[in-house]
């Protein structure tokens, strides 16, 4: 998350960031729009950070009209990147045309699945509109932990659904959350990234919010596990290095949000019915895109970051860390 | 020369901005440099985006040419810029 490389320009120093640490409040307009699409979910995985699932869709979620006019307008404002989750984005009914729609536009776009869609002949229309790259979540290297984990979900068909990928050449990435139960196969799993042909692996602590917070007790690593976990990573991420990108955050979630009261990040998290949130950890609702412009959220969402009420929930998580379970349950600012 | 299959690059009041969407990473432009990648855009060589700029900001010192020339190096190094077909 630090500045981790410089270039040298004309007049001084062109540093790289991220888009979470480029200083939002300079920009015309966000780098990064993180849309959860649909609530509706295939599966109902034990660790899912939102409250998705079978029949989970929001009741209001965006009409067809009102998804192609946000879409219009994070076109119109020349938002670079774009990712489409949910629940599973792959079961929107109008998934590959708002992939075609963005890709069309000239904006990169990357599809955040459970990988049980990726069929050939999908992978091959994923290809073909172009688009970044396709992460799957493959939470487990066996059908042991992957299919306890992701309740109703096939190993199997995860695997083959990326083998898809790598057959039509879409870029694969891999997300990968840690849990009591599959810890222990992070190493065999970041191997198995690789050998599937991913150029980026993601992980990081499992969140204590949506789904989990129910599965909790049972779900949560120890610390001793996540020690054990973050060892592997450093060395496969030694071992992989210039083959696939190994990518994880041993920050907690507390020493994220306190970084981010005063890095907010160029990016807006969509959800399912317009509304915006100010990051995926607060529960901070900063607009409504059925309602609002993406400019003019784009302007609330600077202010109110400044809102004292964002720093005192964070130091309420300090006290507290089960406050993450109230993420849901939106305050509008 | 042109940018990198996965770069973008947007306009900004300071100038603009690079980012490389496979890495996520982002690179913050002053002007000159935003100049620099207008003209990569469009497609012209190293020397030409030299002597173009050169005419268009002030340069007491006449170093601009080599501090184009360095950038468009390290944009090369990074992966940033490649030739049409990459």
């Amino acid at each position: 998350m630090s500045v981790s490389e410089t270039l040298p320009n004309a007049a001084g120093r062109m540093p790289a960031t991220t888009p979470a640490t480029t200083t939002s409040g300079e920009l015309r307009a966000p780098l990064y729009v993180a849309w959860q699409v649909t609530n509706e979910c295939n599966l109902a995985c034990l660790h899912c950070i939102e409250e998705s699932g079978p029949g989970k869709a929001f009741p209001d979620e965006l009409s067809r009209e009102q998804v192609f006019e946000v879409l219009r307008q994070i076109v119109e404002n020349d938002v670079p990147y774009l990712s489409f989750s949910g629940g599973e984005p792959m079961v929107h009914p109008y998934f590959f045309e708002m992939v075609e729609y963005v890709c069309s536009q000239g904006a990169q776009l990357k599809i955040e699945t459970n990988g049980h869609y990726l069929t050939p002949g999908n992978c091959a229309r994923l290809k073909d509109l172009g688009v970044k790259a396709v992460q799957v979540s493959l939470d487990g290297a066996s059908p042991e932990t992957f299919n306890r984990m992701r309740v109703r979900g096939n190993f199997n068909l995860t695997v083959e659904g990326i083998r898809n990928l790598q057959d039509a050449a879409v870029p694969i990435e891999i997300n990968y959350s840690p849990t009591s139960f599959n810890a222990h196969e992070i190493g065999i799993a970041v191997d198995l990234a690789a050998r599937l042909g991913a150029h980026s692996f993601y992980t990081g602590r499992t969140m204590y919010t949506g789904n989990a917070v129910k599965t909790w007790g049972k779900l949560t690593p120890s610390e001793e596990q996540y020690e054990r976990v973050f060892a592997t990573l450093h060395q496969k991420a030694a071992e992989y290095d210039g083959q696939m990108r190994v990518h994880f955050h041993e920050m907690g979630l507390l020493d994220e949000l306190r970084y981010r009261l005063h890095h907010p990040a160029a990016l807006l998290i969509v959800l399912p019915n317009g509304l915006v949130k100010l990051i995926n950890a607060l529960p901070f609702v900063c607009g409504d895109l059925r309602k609002q412009s993406l400019g003019e959220i784009w302007g609330n969402f600077q202010r109110a970051w400044q809102d004292p009420r964002v720093s005192d929930f964070v130091d309420a998580l300090a006290r507290d860390p089960g406050t993450t379970s109230m993420l849901h349950k939106w305050v509008y600012l | 020369m042109q940018l990198a299959k996965y770069v973008k690059f947007r306009e900004e009041q300071f100038g603009g901005v690079l980012f490389q969407t496979q890495t996520e990473k982002v690179y913050t432009l002053n002007p000159t440099a935003a100049a620099v990648i207008r003209e990569i855009r469009s497609g012209a060589d190293a020397a030409q985006i030299a002597a173009r700029l050169k005419g268009k900001f002030h340069d007491p010192t006449g170093t601009i040419e080599g501090d184009i020339l360095a950038l468009i190096h390290d944009l090369q190094q990074k992966g940033l810029i490649g030739d049409p077909q990459g």
